[in-house]
């Protein structure tokens, strides 16, 4: 590692958002659909929305966050992990807003990916009109680094 | 299944959806605002050296596992839930989520799961605590 240049130094980056997201109950309905179930009758949306409404209304594009970490979202960003913890049910309706930040970006050799930042960032989703967050998430994104490739 | 019957060691009913959609991969290329080719494009996923199939959306595979969860505990609440993404899942696949119980205290049932792709294995793998 000692010949490899440090990865950036991105840790604490804001990934504030400043849009809205609202679960629309046709959307909801859409997405339970294409998984396979029928969306719920008591006004609960899907709980994968922690992951879309979060991605959504963050602060930063995907393609953004990978600029930030200077890395070309076109080399392919790949998901690590995905965590999550609820304080309640997602309710269609409702509109959220995103808080959020950067972790770390760490470079690592694998003997599968070559050299690769490994990315962390925390993500909260929150009512819009205030209060504390329904949902934080900690994804984990994977940076093959080709250009540092031996 | 409610907290009377749920046991360590219990199977979680499997989940399964029989050929992942492409057209599901067209659908949350806009529920994500990500229009990233590889879930969308044949051609785009060749070029790029990822096999000869478009790629599924990393989320729609958490989603067959929460899908699993909740059918095995009717009117549960998911508290939190871990997954690491282990390959690709691909269109065409038959995927398969499924489960065992590890750990059940008050209303709380600990539970770790798998997402399975017939004839290649576990995709994603974690685990999740449910309030029933």
């Amino acid at each position: 590692m000692d010949d490899l240049p440090p990865a950036p130094d991105v840790a604490g980056t804001s990934l504030d958002g400043t849009d809205v997201f609202t679960i629309s109950a046709e959307e909801n309905a859409a997405l339970c659909r294409s998984t396979g179930v029928e969306p719920a009758a008591d006004g609960s949306a899907h709980p994968i929305y922690y992951y879309i409404a979060t991605q959504v209304a963050m602060g930063k594009t995907v393609a953004g966050v990978c600029e930030t970490c200077e890395f070309d979202v076109e080399d392919g960003p790949m998901m690590g992990s995905s965590g999550v913890k609820f304080e309640g049910h997602l309710k269609v309706g409702e509109d959220y807003k995103v808080t959020g930040e950067i972790l770390s970006l760490v470079r690592k050799k694998s003997r599968k990916l070559g050299v690769m930042d490994v990315l962390t960032y925390r993500l909260r989703l929150h009512p819009a009109a205030g209060g504390d967050a329904v949902a934080e998430t900690d994804n984990v994104w994977v940076l093959p680094r080709k250009e540092l490739a031996a | 299944m409610s907290t009377a019957t749920v046991n360590v060691g219990d199977a979680l009913p499997p989940f399964a959806i029989d050929s992942v959609s492409p057209d599901a991969m067209r659908e949350w290329s806009v529920f994500l605002a990500d229009p990233n080719p590889i879930h969308l494009d044949v051609e785009v996923v060749k070029a790029k050296g990822l096999g000869d199939k478009r790629i599924n959306q990393g989320p729609i595979n958490v989603a067959y596992m929460m899908n699993m969860l909740m059918a095995a505990f009717p009117g549960c609440r998911i508290e939190a839930m871990d997954s690491k993404f282990l390959d690709n899942v691909y269109e065409g696949d038959r995927v398969v989520a499924s489960g065992t119980v590890t750990a059940v205290e008050g209303n709380r049932v600990s539970c770790e799961f798998t997402l399975d792709v017939d004839g290649r294995g576990t995709v994603n793998a974690g685990t999740a605590t449910i309030l029933i």
